[in-house]
């Protein structure tokens, strides 16, 4: 596959990715796995709700879907690195961090505006609105259920799927 | 938990409206967001096509007498030069240095090669100092095989490949080239058969994702909220027991 033949082209970039996401997650060293909404209990809703949070980001793009191949491999992979790191960081460490010190309003609202801002240089402006609404929506989540195997598991599989 | 489940729909709905607005929807970034901009569109394209635009920009002279450095993009984003300071050599008027870049139809033909990108030429007002380079950054569409190399030709040819540094940004390619001419992002026309297979089936298969993960949610959610009401309810006439 030429793509994976070609390190200089989507092989860097993914191992780019790859390294931001793993970044992205040593954020959270020092963290006990339940403050960042990552316990084992009810693993099962959890996973469900993942589910459900893909269908929704989901859905608009299906909707209008007129066909077309997604991710490269290289790609994919480094999707499913930057979607983990993301959610560990935003609604992981930075949710429980502003919970704790300023209660959960402050955790959705701060997360989010912080996910956008991350966004800003990489999205062009009219994928903003977009952006924070998504974001909104997994802090929403993150803070009604108190988990992050949700948005992880929806973020991951809508970045892939697309 | 009814005023959470309300919120979470209310963020839900909100989403679905602000994502609606722009296509293809949900976007991190992994991607290019628009449409490639063909100037010869492949037949798949050619209904939903728009033409590429060109680019122009200017570099002054610094106080020091070089030529500042920049970066000139064509309008839509799909081609880029960028240059360090001194890589322009100094107008005798010292006046600023023109530098365009044009996305163009008519060019020699790339024997053994398949271009993947627009061919684009730059041209600028003032010569490359020599020994300096500038940087070349093309991007491709997400829907064909990438190029493995930046290819260049000038005056009537011939094309040769002078390669590719990679790029951070998926879907992005460049290089550093020593002469300014007309530049394509392309791979050996034998490897067109194998470029095609590197492709995951997700994209294709993004309707059905969707379904499955809604059939998921509804056909495991209804029996584990089912379980839950009657270990809620248990719960409850265990307390209630004297």
């Amino acid at each position: 596959m030429l793509a994976l033949r070609a390190p200089g082209v989507l092989g860097l970039q993914g191992l780019t990715l790859v390294a931001g996401g793993a970044a992205l997650c040593l954020l959270a060293a020092g963290r006990r796995p339940e403050e960042l909404g990552l316990g084992r209990s009810h693993l099962g809703g959890r996973l469900l709700g993942g589910a459900a949070l893909a269908a929704v980001l989901l859905l608009p793009a299906a909707a209008r879907w007129g066909g077309g191949p997604g991710l490269a491999p290289a790609l994919g992979v480094a999707a499913v690195a930057v979607s983990v790191g993301e959610e560990v960081a935003f609604r992981g460490v930075l949710f429980a961090a502003l919970e704790e010190a300023y209660g959960p309003a402050a955790a959705v609202l701060g997360s989010t505006a912080a996910w956008t801002l991350a966004h800003v240089l990489s999205h062009p402006a009219p994928f903003l609105p977009a952006v924070t609404a998504a974001g909104l929506l997994l802090a929403a989540w993150r803070w009604a259920a108190r988990d992050l195997v949700g948005p992880i598991v929806g973020h991951v599989l809508a970045d892939v799927a697309l | 938990m009814r005023r959470r489940a309300a919120l979470l729909s209310l963020a839900a709905t909100a989403y679905v409206a602000a994502a609606w607005a722009v296509t293809p929807g949900f976007y991190d970034g992994i991607a290019p967001p628009q449409p490639y901009r063909w100037v010869s569109p492949p037949p798949q394209f050619k209904s939903s096509n728009q033409q590429p635009l060109s680019g122009r920009g200017s570099a002054r002279v610094a106080s020091n007498g070089s030529v500042d450095p920049g970066s000139i993009f064509t309008q839509d984003g799909q081609a880029a030069v960028s240059f360090v300071p001194g890589a322009f050599v100094t107008p005798a008027d010292r006046s600023p240095v023109t530098i365009d870049v044009k996305p163009v139809a008519e060019f020699p033909n790339p024997d053994g090669t398949h271009l993947a990108t627009n061919v684009y030429c730059v041209t600028s007002s003032s010569p490359l100092t020599p020994g300096k380079d500038v940087l070349v950054t093309l991007q491709f569409s997400d829907q064909l095989p990438a190029p493995s190399d930046i290819y260049e030709y000038q005056g009537d040819g011939p094309w040769k490949k002078i390669g590719s540094t990679g790029s951070a940004a998926p879907f992005y390619i460049a290089t550093r080239a020593t002469s300014l001419g007309c530049f394509a992002g392309g791979y050996p026309a034998n490897a067109k058969q194998s470029a095609q297979g590197a492709r995951l089936g997700g994209g294709q298969a993004l309707p059905i994702i969707v379904a499955l993960a809604i059939l998921v949610v509804v056909l495991a959610g209804v029996p584990l909220a089912v379980m839950r009401r009657r270990a809620a309810r248990a719960a409850r006439e265990d307390e209630s027991e004297p």
